[in-house]
């Protein structure tokens, strides 16, 4: 195994590529019985059906090998662990939540025991009030007592508390950094007993020497959701990055428990009970919806999504049929309000949409989507 | 890639001057080509480097050679660069700043060949450029050293075993080295991985005339190399077992009137370089070093190699003398030993390799020491020692056994380096210490089996080797030769009894303590009655120094410094041992009617150095400590400085700096004795 970490980092480090992609190759190199080595080695990289853009991708990736041989060796001997997809010890909660989303690979550090077990995760706001830090105390204890591993995002508020009460309960944290594992020397310093002693298991999914970003941050929020089985809501606005990730969560029909707010507390939490979330009391524990009903008018109003995601999704649906420069996007789906440089914007922030130089005019296309089979299957 | 020879040797003609590859060269090259990994045997001499070092020009990108050689990696650049070939080298020798410019150019394809310390893969700025170099092969010299059974394991190494390992599987490889037996060679392989082709030539060395010399004291050492070292052609090399007798060693040949100069690790680059240099060109009739040198110095016709004290294996042995007579022509080795059995029943030179296996590992109590301060918290090296008051080389040795056998690691914190307790590690296995103890005892014994076998000595070598040793082979004093023996004249006994008075050690205080120059000690500490003597008055109430030892130190001042005309003489204030040295530097300064101030003092109390073991401590300790009352009687003045012994120097360097910055001209030390490692004070 160790000798295909390499290949699993430039794998996972391969820009212009999404997770799901990567994930359909590793699908397909398995189901043929292959590894990801002879992926890499053979000539047309196992005559998968790649796009020219994909194989140019892949090429420099194969090119930069070496490369991530270095990385990779100073990241073992600097006592990180590199946990690919396809390993026993990478967390199956988070394939089983995340599936052909998961990421390539995992960057640890301390007791990697801790992905198998059960875990939950305990979110909310940065801006926490004294309530919520007591349900998340409070749902902490009873996930130690009962030996569930409490996931925090290691932000302030909410997270720092689950993170904080866990261990003095004497529970297992997975801390979930929005950064590269290299680039929290002060946290690992702060939390150094609790990492030997196999009660805290630091975990990145980025590249081990990126810096602390709002963009990491948000991403990182999926894979909170992801490495637990049950998500217990503290306090929700309705924007930002704890209500994005559990409305996406619950889109993707997740188990989410929210904490029923006091009456005239504000927060969005009730707006995420009416949209599926389950109801809790201060202690974590269930309460019927009926109750709720009677007692509690709620807003149902749930707000609709930016007029920009619905031209990411126009442009996907024409892109889907061919190759169009800036202006013969604007063209075809009729957007006369649009500039040339606006579309340009628009077009670079969207991952699955790759460039292509043609002499001096650019057209973008996108990158394959096509979804198959079951991973689980697979891996 | 093209794969026609007689294609390569049109190359290698116009590239390198060469017409043709031997086979076995053309046989390693074919495989690298084609991306093979190899592990490359064969004795000093053949030709190794061409084997990659061709390779390397034929890539498009740079070949990274891992050496641990410094002198090697100038000696082939500088070649390399002659031949129109960009190769440069990353080293401690260089400065940071031209270590970068060397990244940078790797960086900008600039370098076709890049020769770097295994140590330098702990080097964050070498680590984020390998990020985007273009590798193309990846050559691991001196892979002998990647194997603990090896006979000069390093560390480092095993890092760059861990890289190979990771490297993508197409990417060429080379080890090479001179001396691997089988063990070797099977450990090389399995740590390497699979996928590698071992190609394994003849080792014997055919030209070299081996004899050993049998004596009864140090002595007689001295005497046949005064006797007889002129009288062999060409200039070489004598290897001692420790850095204090490169210095006597040298100090004695000089005194016969032979071209002597001592090379240490003690010495700082400059010097060593020079010295190196000097070599190259025959300036000297010997060199006397430690077997620091020599290993990677590209001359061909070194013409003897004679060790002092012999060496821990049969394999040190052969790769030591194996830097000597490259270009095949006839070379002389000797190897002394001294057979004088003592009290404890061990010969004499018997005693000290084996010390160094024996004292090789620090106790188990100083191991859970340091891991205990690491279950603590993080520390760095230097809050290490402190933590544990262990010294610097066995707090290396703890660190790099602690991170071989994955208990701790070496975590990078933004610019610093902090060791870090793993979760999970295992227990220390001190099983693996004791059976490396028992095989390199089993290897001494073997070099032992050297001085007293009554076979050739070179097929002697050849089988410890698991070299084929068919051939029938000769040139030694137990075929064809005549063997060498030690006559003693009275002559040369009242020689060297005279020398020996007359001998004093050298107090070097380094280059960062301003206007203070090398001192002189009247002796070393562990000489029998000196260190005896000096215990007495310090520790046991024994009263004021006796007077032999101020005789003896009158004597070294005459010698050495009788023609620096000092203006005062100062003392170093006591700690505890109340007035001795001032005792001492007051009766010292009216013999030489120079006058003396005791304005040195203390600005604050410090504790005894001895009782720090490691410098850190002991800097800290005198830092700042030391004041002098009235800076005008320094001003311009030339300083001699007194003190009791000389131990790590830290507190004479102090006031060096101290005195230099209220302006004196000159400041020299002068002690009663000097500690060599290991002494008890």
């Amino acid at each position: 195994m160790n000798q295909e970490l390499t290949y699993w980092v430039a794998l996972a480090h391969t820009p212009k590529m999404w997770t799901a992609r990567k994930n359909e190759i590793i699908a397909y190199c398995f189901q043929q019985g292959n590894t990801i080595v002879d992926f890499f080695n053979s000539d047309c990289f196992l005559n998968m059906e790649l796009k020219p853009q994909e194989i140019e991708l892949l090429q420099q990736t194969k090119k930069e090998l070496a490369n991530y041989a270095f990385m990779v060796e100073d990241l073992l001997d600097q006592g990180y662990d590199v946990i690919p997809l396809t390993s026993k010890e990478y967390s199956p909660t988070l394939k089983c939540n995340l599936k052909y989303n998961s990421p390539i690979v995992l960057y640890t550090k301390g007791n990697k025991q801790i992905l198998q077990e059960k875990s939950i995760a305990i979110v909310g706001s940065r801006n926490a009030n004294e309530l919520s830090l007591q349900f998340t105390d409070n749902v902490a204890m009873k996930a130690s007592e009962e030996f569930s591993v409490v996931v925090s995002g290691f932000a302030k508020g909410v997270d720092k508390q689950a993170l904080d009460s866990a261990l003095s309960y004497k529970g297992q944290s997975i801390i979930v950094l929005p950064q590269g594992i290299t680039t929290f020397s002060s946290g690992m310093k702060k939390y150094y007993k609790q990492i030997i002693d196999g009660n805290v298991l630091v975990l990145s999914t980025f590249h081990p020497k990126l810096p602390w970003s709002v963009d990491l941050a948000m991403a990182r929020n999926s894979i909170i959701y992801g490495l637990s089985s049950e998500i217990y809501v503290a306090l929700s606005d309705d924007k930002g990055g704890t209500w994005s990730g559990v409305t996406e969560g619950l889109k993707k029909g997740r188990k989410v428990f929210v904490r029923m707010p006091e009456k005239n507390e504000k927060c969005a939490n009730l707006k995420l009970i009416s949209m599926g979330a389950l109801p809790v009391g201060i202690n974590g524990e269930t309460i019927q919806i009926d109750s709720i009903k009677s007692n509690t008018p709620i807003d149902t109003t749930i707000s609709t999504p930016s007029v920009e995601d619905n031209i990411e999704d126009k442009i996907c649906k024409l892109l889907a049929n061919g190759s169009y420069s800036s202006r013969q996007i604007i063209d075809n789906l009729n957007l006369s309000g649009y500039s040339v440089q606006k579309m340009t914007i628009i077009l670079s922030k969207m991952k699955n949409v790759s460039k292509i130089k043609e002499g001096k005019s650019t057209r973008y296309s996108l990158l394959s989507t096509k979804r198959p089979m079951q991973l689980s299957l697979m891996l | 890639m093209n794969l026609d020879r007689t294609n390569h040797e049109y190359n290698l003609k116009r590239i390198f001057g060469i017409d043709h590859f031997y086979d076995e060269q053309w046989d390693a090259i074919f495989r690298i080509l084609s991306g093979e990994r190899i592990l490359m045997i064969q004795r000093t001499g053949f030709g190794k480097s061409l084997c990659y070092q061709y390779p390397a020009t034929q890539f498009d990108g740079i070949t990274v050679i891992f050496s641990p050689l410094i002198a090697l990696m100038r000696d082939q650049v500088k070649s390399l660069n002659s031949k129109g070939i960009s190769a440069s080298y990353i080293n401690s020798e260089q400065s940071p700043e031209e270590n970068s410019a060397t990244i940078q150019d790797a960086l900008n394809g600039k370098i076709k060949i890049l020769y770097i310390a295994p140590e330098r893969q702990e080097n964050q700025e070498w680590i984020e450029a390998t990020r985007k170099m273009n590798l193309s092969m990846v050559v691991i010299d001196e892979a002998h050293t990647i194997s603990v059974w090896g006979h000069d394991f390093r560390p480092a190494f095993r890092r760059i075993i861990n890289l190979v390992n990771l490297l993508p599987q197409d990417l060429p490889v080379l080890a090479t080295t001179a001396t691997a037996t089988k063990r070797v060679q099977d450990d090389i392989e399995k740590q390497i991985g699979g996928r590698l082709t071992t190609l394994r030539g003849r080792l014997i060395r055919s030209n070299f005339n081996l004899y050993v010399i049998k004596v009864k004291s140090e002595d007689e050492k001295l005497v046949w190399l005064a006797q007889r070292l002129n009288s062999i052609e060409g200039t070489g090399l004598i290897y001692t077992g420790t850095r204090v007798d490169t210095e006597l060693y040298a100090k004695w040949l000089v005194y016969n009137g032979v071209n002597a100069v001592n090379y240490n690790a003690g010495h700082d680059a400059g010097t060593r370089k020079e010295i190196e240099e000097g070599l190259m060109i025959n300036k000297y009739k010997c060199v006397v070093s430690t077997n620091a040198l020599g290993m990677g110095i590209d001359k061909s016709d070194i013409r003897f190699i004679i060790h002092t004290q012999i060496p821990a294996s049969p394999i040190h042995y052969y790769q030591e003398i194996g830097r000597a007579g490259r270009d095949g022509k006839p070379t002389t080795i000797v190897l002394f030993y001294n057979e004088q059995v003592d009290n404890s029943g061990f010969a004499a030179d018997y005693k000290l390799p084996k010390a160094f296996i024996e004292g090789a590992r620090p106790t188990m109590d100083k191991y859970l020491k340091a891991i205990n301060a690491l279950k603590e918290e993080p520390l760095t090296e230097s809050e290490l020692m402190k933590v544990t008051n262990l010294k610097t080389t066995p707090i290396r040795v703890i660190k790099a056994d602690l991170i071989d056998q994955g208990i701790v690691r070496e975590v990078v914190n933004g610019k610093s380096k902090t060791l870090e307790y793993q979760f999970g590690a295992k227990e220390l296995d001190i099983q693996a210490f004791e059976e490396l103890r028992m095989a390199k005892l089993k290897d001494l014994d073997a070099m032992i089996g050297y001085v007293y076998t009554e076979k050739p000595r070179m097929q002697y070598l050849c089988e410890f080797l698991d070299d084929d040793t068919t051939t029938t082979l000769s040139n030694c004093d137990n075929t064809n030769l005549n063997k060498l023996t030690v006559q003693i004249s009275e002559y040369w006994i009242n020689k060297i009894n005279e020398f020996h008075e007359n001998y004093f050690p050298v107090l070097e205080v380094g280059t960062r303590c301003g206007n203070m120059i090398n001192g002189i000690a009247a002796s070393y500490y562990g000489v029998s009655n000196v260190g005896n003597a000096i215990h007495r008055s310090k520790y046991e109430n024994g009263g004021d120094y006796p007077d032999f030892l101020l005789r003896l130190a009158l004597k070294a001042y005459w010698k050495e410094l009788g023609n620096i005309k000092f203006d005062l003489v100062l003392f170093v204030p006591p700690t505890h041992s109340g007035n001795l040295v001032k005792n001492f530097a007051e009766k010292f300064a009216s013999s030489i009617k120079i006058p003396i101030s005791a304005g040195l003092i203390k600005t604050r109390i410090t504790k005894e150095q001895k009782i720090f073991q490691n410098s850190y401590l002991k800097q800290e300790n005198i830092k700042d400590a030391f004041t002098y009352n009235d800076p005008e009687d320094i001003q311009g003045k030339k300083i001699l400085l007194i003190d009791d012994i000389y131990d790590s120097g830290a507190t004479i360097k102090e006031i060096g700096r101290l005195l230099t910055a209220m302006g004196a001209e000159l400041i020299v030390p002068i002690t009663i004795a000097k500690t060599v490692g290991g002494d008890i004070l």
